[in-house]
C-alpha cells in the first residue's frame, strides 16, 4: 500500500465542537497537581472498534453528540483549556470551550481494516487525531473524539486524551460514563467532581531528595508545543497473548507472580538481546491507583517504581527475572512528585520512555464502553510522547466469555524505536511463540446481546 | 439683605408639585370643564322646581311620531357608530422557542472557532472585541450546522433549523391554548434571510394539516422589524374577516447566513445573531376577549427608505472575495435615531397624555417663533407606557435608545437581559422581552406595552398593546429555568 493511498483511505473529515449543557461558572479553575504536570507531555490514544450491527447502523451523529452535553456537565474540566497562573504554573480554566469531534469515513470495511498487516501496524493512527497541546495552549482542546464509519457498516471511536487531565483509568472511566449516558442510563447520583487538594500537597513537597530519581527525564521543549522531541523514530505494534500461552508461562511455583510481571520480564529479555550494549539495565514500572468505575475523579495517580539490574536482562531466565522484578521494585512516586517546582510548574518531564517503561493497564476496563449493550470487538491503545527507551503497555484483551479477568488473554502494545520492532516480533515468535495481533476473527461475537 | 436662596431640595419638591398639578389639570381638562357646567345645570333645575320642568316638557308639544322618529334616529346613529369602529384585535397567547442546550455556544468556543476559520488575524481580533462588548451571555445558541469548523450550511440544514424552531414554538402555543390546527384562518410567517420553495408557510400548512382555504402569507427580506409588520398585516386581515383568528410566526434562520469572509462591516451579524422564533395567536372573536392576554391598540410603521443613506445602511452584498454578507454602515446609530424620531412623532399624539402633548406643542412654537436655540422638549414616554420592549439588536441600539428617550435601567432591563440570554434573535426578540416582563410578574391588567422594532430598509415600527388580564407567575416559557438568575449585571467588557 502506497503512502498516498494510505492517507486518503480515511476521508470526508468534518470537525465540530461539543460543549457542556450548562454554564460551568465564572472563572472556575481546575488546579493541576505536580503529578499532572509531570505527565503533561504524554497523550493517550485509544480506538474502539464496533462491529456492524443494528445498533451501529442506526446511530446518527446527533445521537452520538447528545449525551455528551450532560457528560461534559459532569466532567467539566475536559471542556476547559490550559492557562497559566501569574507564577507561570499551568492550570485548567473551565471555560466550557468544549471537546473536538471529528467525523470521517473509511473506504475499507471493518474486517479489512482489522486484518491489515502493515510493518508498523499503526492502523489506529488514522482513526484518532494526533494533536497535542500547543503551540496555542489557550485554544488547544484536551480531548478529541473521532467517529469513523466503515464501508458496509461498523464504526471506530477514536479517543485522544491529554495525560495532564488524568491517567488512563480516569480517561477510561470518563468515556465509559459517556457510553452509559448514550445507552440511556441515568447519570450517577452525585454529580460533583472531586477536585483534589493541591494546597495540602504543596506544603509537603518543600524538601527535595538529593539523589535524582530515575523514572523521569527532564526535557527542554522547543517552542510552545507540549510534545518532547524524539531522537529516534518511534512506532507501535501489538501482540496477543492467549490464555493458553499465559498458563504455559506461569508454572505452579510462580502462581503469586502477577501476569503483568511475567509479560514484562519476557519483553525485557527480548529487548535486552536486541539492544545488547545499549541496554540500560533499568526499567520503570507504572501502575495506576485511581479506582476503576469511579467516574468522579479526574486525576493522575500513578505509582512509579524502578528496577535496577546488575547485569543485562538477557542473562536471566524468564522466571528468575520475573521474581527479581517483584522483589526489587523500588517505589519512587514521592520523589518524582517533589521534582516539580510549586511556583511555576517547571521543569518539563517525560515519564514513559525515560527508561524502558512497563505500564500495567490490566485493570483498565477498556471493553466497558458499551453502546446500548454492544461492546467493542477490539480496542487499540497507545501513548504519544513516549521517550526513546520505549514503553510496553499490558492491556486487557477482549472478553470471550463472561469470566473475570484472571483468565483473559492479554494484549501487549509496544511503543519502540522502529528498527527494534521487527526484531522483537521475530524474537517473540521464535522464543515464546507469540504472534502479532493479526487476522483476528472479528466475527466472534464478543459478549454482544 | 438679599434672602438666602431656597435650598435645592425644597425648590425641587415645589417644582414637582407644580408639574403634578399641571399634568392633572391638562389630562383631565374635559372633566374639569364639565363639572362646573353640570353643577350649574343641577342648581338651575333644583331652583326651578319639578312643576316648571313638566310644564316645559308639555310646551314642546311632542306627539308619538316625533318621539319614535327621534328614537330611531338615535338608534341608527348609534349602530352606524358601533359598526364603523375597528374590530378589536386580541392577542390570545404567544409562545417562544426555547433553544436546547445542545446548541449552546459559549464565548470561548465561539472565539476558538473564529480563530480556526478565519485566517486574517485582524478580523479575529475585531470579532473578539465585538464579543467582549456585545452584551451577550454564555448561553446563547446557534444551530447545529454552525458548530462545524467551518460551518456547514446546506439547504437541508436550514430547513431542519426552520422546522426545529418553528414547530417547537407552534407546538408550545397549541399546548397552551388548545388551538386546533383546522381552526386557523390566517397564517402570516416572516423570516428575512431564508426563503425556500415551497415557502415556510407552506411547510407549516403541510406539517399541521391546515385548512385548504387558509389565507397564508410569507414575508421575506423585511429585516428585523418584520415581526411588527406581520402583526400589522394580520390586524388588517382581521378587520376584513369577522370571527377569525390569525397565527403569526416570527423567526430568523441563521444556518445559511454565516459570513465566511474578513470584511469588518459584515462580521457583526456573525457575532450577534442567534436562534429564536415566536408564534403568536391573534383573534377578533368576541369569545376570545375573555381569555386574551393583550389587545392591540396601535401599530405605527415608519419607512425611511426614501433616503439613500437609510436605504444602504443595512445592505446585503458580496465582498471582494465573493463571500455574501450583510454590511452595516457606520452611521447606523444615527439613522436609527432619526427613524425613531419619525416614528415617535407619529405615535406621540396617539398615546401621550394631553399634558405632554401640550408641553411639546408649546416648546415647538417657542422654538420656531421665539428662540430657535431652545432645547427641544422630549415628551416623557414613560407616562404613556408601563413597559417597553426595544428590539435587542445590539448593546449600542439599546444604549442609544435609553439615552434618547431618557429611560431608566428598569425600562430597558427586558431588552438587555434578552440580549444576554438569547442574543439577537431578530424579529422574535420583542416576544422574548415581553415574556421576560411576564416571567418577572410585572405585567398587570391595564398595563400598556410599547414594542419598538428596527430593521433594514431602514424601518422603525411600533406596536402598542394593552394588557387585559394580570399574568400570574410562574409561567411556562423560555425563561422558566433561568428567570431566577436575572437580572444579571452585564459588565462593559467581558474578559475572555
Amino acid at each position: 500500500m502506497g503512502v498516498e493511498q494510505e492517507k486518503t483511505v480515511i476521508y470526508d473529515h468534518r470537525i465540530s465542537t461539543v460543549v457542556p449543557a450548562t454554564v460551568t461558572g465564572n472563572a472556575v479553575l481546575h488546579e493541576l497537581t505536580n503529578m499532572d504536570l509531570i505527565m503533561k507531555l504524554h497523550y493517550l490514544r485509544a480506538v474502539y472498534y464496533f462491529n456492524q450491527s443494528e445498533i451501529t447502523d442506526g446511530i446518527t451523529i446527533a445521537d452520538l453528540k447528545n449525551p455528551m452535553f450532560l457528560w461534559l456537565n459532569i466532567c467539566y474540566p475536559m471542556a476547559g483549556r490550559i492557562r497559566r497562573a501569574e507564577s507561570g504554573r499551568p492550570l485548567i480554566k473551565c471555560n466550557d470551550c468544549g471537546l473536538r469531534i471529528i467525523e470521517a469515513r473509511c473506504r475499507r470495511t471493518l474486517g479489512e481494516w482489522l486484518d491489515v498487516e502493515s510493518s508498523s501496524s499503526s492502523r489506529w493512527r488514522l482513526l484518532v487525531p494526533d494533536k497535542v497541546l500547543g503551540p496555542d495552549l489557550q485554544f488547544s482542546p484536551m480531548v478529541y473524539m473521532q467517529f469513523t464509519r466503515f464501508k458496509c457498516g461498523g464504526m471506530a471511536i477514536g479517543y485522544s486524551w491529554a495525560h495532564v487531565l488524568g491517567d488512563p483509568m480516569s480517561a477510561t472511566n470518563c468515556i465509559n460514563l459517556w457510553g452509559e449516558l448514550f445507552s440511556g442510563n441515568p447519570p450517577p447520583k452525585t454529580l460533583q467532581l472531586n477536585n483534589h487538594q493541591k494546597k495540602a500537597e504543596s506544603a509537603a513537597t518543600h524538601v527535595k531528595v538529593s539523589p535524582k530519581p530515575i523514572p523521569v527525564n527532564q526535557v527542554e521543549l522547543i517552542g510552545d508545543g507540549w510534545l518532547a522531541p524524539n531522537t529516534r523514530k518511534m512506532a507501535t505494534n501489538s501482540f496477543r497473548i492467549t490464555e493458553t500461552k499465559l498458563k504455559k508461562m506461569q508454572p505452579e511455583q510462580l502462581k503469586q507472580v502477577p501476569t503483568f510481571v511475567i509479560i514484562s520480564a519476557m519483553i525485557w529479555k527480548c529487548l535486552a538481546k536486541i539492544r545488547k550494549s545499549r541496554e540500560s539495565k533499568m526499567a520503570t514500572i507504572c501502575r495506576y491507583l485511581t479506582l476503576a468505575k469511579c467516574s468522579k475523579i479526574l486525576n493522575n495517580m500513578l505509582k512509579t517504581s524502578t528496577v535496577r539490574l546488575d547485569s543485562s536482562a538477557a542473562n536471566f531466565g524468564l522466571l528468575e527475572l520475573a521474581t527479581l522484578i517483584c522483589k526489587q521494585e523500588a517505589d519512587e512516586s514521592k520523589s518524582v512528585e517533589e521534582l516539580v517546582d510549586i511556583e511555576n510548574g517547571k521543569p518539563d518531564f517525560v515519564l514513559y520512555g525515560a527508561n524502558l517503561t512497563f505500564v500495567d493497564m490490566e485493570g483498565i476496563n477498556l471493553y466497558g464502553l458499551e453502546l446500548k449493550g454492544q461492546k467493542p470487538v477490539q480496542v487499540d491503545y497507545s501513548i504519544d510522547g513516549v521517550g526513546d527507551e520505549g514503553a510496553v503497555l499490558v492491556l486487557q484483551g477482549p472478553q470471550r466469555t463472561n469470566e473475570t479477568s484472571s483468565n483473559q488473554e492479554r494484549l501487549v502494545m509496544v511503543i519502540l524505536p522502529e528498527d527494534e520492532i521487527q526484531q522483537l516480533c521475530e524474537l517473540l515468535s521464535s522464543e515464546f511463540g507469540i504472534a502479532q495481533d493479526l487476522k483476528i476473527n472479528h466475527k466472534l461475537s464478543v459478549t454482544n446481546m | 439683605m438679599p434672602r438666602a436662596p431656597l435650598p435645592e431640595f425644597s425648590s425641587s419638591v415645589r417644582l414637582k408639585y407644580v408639574k403634578l398639578g399641571y399634568q392633572h389639570l391638562v389630562d383631565n381638562f374635559v372633566t374639569f370643564l364639565s363639572i362646573p357646567v353640570m353643577v350649574a345645570v343641577g342648581l338651575e333645575l333644583v331652583r326651578r322646581g319639578p312643576q316648571e320642568i313638566v310644564g316645559l316638557w308639555r310646551a314642546l308639544e311632542l306627539d308619538v311620531i316625533h318621539i319614535l322618529c327621534s328614537v330611531f334616529v338615535i338608534i341608527f346613529v348609534a349602530t352606524v357608530y358601533f359598526m364603523s369602529r375597528p374590530r378589536p384585535v386580541y392577542l390570545v397567547e404567544y409562545a417562544c422557542f426555547k433553544p436546547p442546550s445542545n446548541c449552546r455556544v459559549p464565548f470561548s468556543t465561539f472565539m476558538e472557532h473564529t480563530r480556526l476559520i478565519n485566517s486574517d488575524e485582524k478580523s479575529v481580533q475585531f470579532q473578539m472585541r465585538i464579543l467582549e462588548r456585545s452584551g451577550l451571555g454564555e448561553e446563547t445558541c446557534l444551530p447545529p450546522a454552525n458548530h462545524y469548523i467551518p460551518p456547514h450550511p446546506t439547504m437541508e440544514a436550514s430547513r431542519a433549523e426552520a422546522q426545529l424552531v418553528i414547530f417547537s414554538a407552534i407546538d408550545d402555543l397549541i399546548r397552551k391554548t388548545g388551538l386546533k390546527p383546522k381552526d386557523i384562518d390566517i397564517l402570516v410567517v416572516n423570516c428575512s434571510l431564508f426563503s425556500p420553495t415551497p415557502s415556510l408557510s407552506a411547510m407549516i400548512i403541510n406539517k399541521y394539516k391546515l385548512r385548504s382555504n387558509i389565507r397564508s402569507f410569507n414575508l421575506s427580506g423585511m429585516g428585523c422589524s418584520a415581526g411588527l409588520i406581520s402583526i400589522d398585516l394580520a390586524r388588517d386581515l382581521l378587520q376584513v374577516h369577522p370571527g377569525s383568528n390569525a397565527l403569526v410566526i416570527s423567526t430568523e434562520i441563521i444556518t445559511p447566513n454565516f459570513y465566511a469572509g474578513n470584511q469588518r462591516a459584515m462580521l457583526l451579524p456573525n457575532c450577534l445573531f442567534r436562534m429564536g422564533a415566536a408564534a403568536i395567536l391573534l383573534s377578533n372573536r368576541r369569545r376570545d376577549a375573555g381569555r386574551a392576554k393583550y389587545r392591540l391598540v396601535h401599530v405605527v410603521r415608519t419607512h425611511k427608505g426614501a433616503d439613500d443613506r437609510a436605504y444602504r445602511c443595512v445592505y446585503e452584498e458580496e465582498d471582494a472575495e465573493g463571500h455574501t454578507g450583510i454590511s452595516l454602515s457606520k452611521d447606523l446609530m444615527a439613522i436609527a435615531g432619526e427613524a425613531l424620531k419619525s416614528n415617535i412623532t407619529t405615535i406621540g399624539p396617539l398615546v401621550l397624555p394631553m399634558s405632554e402633548q401640550l408641553l411639546f406643542f408649546l416648546t415647538l412654537v417657542a422654538r420656531k417663533l421665539i428662540n430657535p436655540k431652545r432645547k427641544p422638549y422630549i415628551p416623557d414616554f414613560k407616562k404613556a407606557f408601563e413597559h417597553l420592549c426595544i428590539h435587542a439588536g445590539g448593546r449600542a441600539v439599546i444604549d442609544e435608545l435609553q439615552k434618547n428617550l431618557e429611560l431608566s435601567a428598569e425600562h430597558v432591563e427586558a431588552s438587555r437581559m434578552t440580549l444576554h440570554r438569547f442574543g439577537n434573535t431578530s424579529s422574535s426578540s420583542l416576544w422574548y422581552e415581553l415574556n421576560y416582563i411576564e416571567s418577572k410578574g410585572r405585567m398587570r391588567r391595564g398595563d400598556r406595552v410599547w414594542q419598538i422594532g428596527f430593521g433594514s430598509g431602514f424601518k422603525c415600527n411600533s406596536a402598542v398593546w394593552k394588557c387585559m388580564r394580570t399574568v400570574k407567575t410562574p409561567i411556562d416559557g423560555p425563561w422558566s429555568e433561568c428567570i431566577h438568575r436575572y437580572p444579571v449585571h452585564i459588565p462593559e467588557v467581558v474578559k475572555l
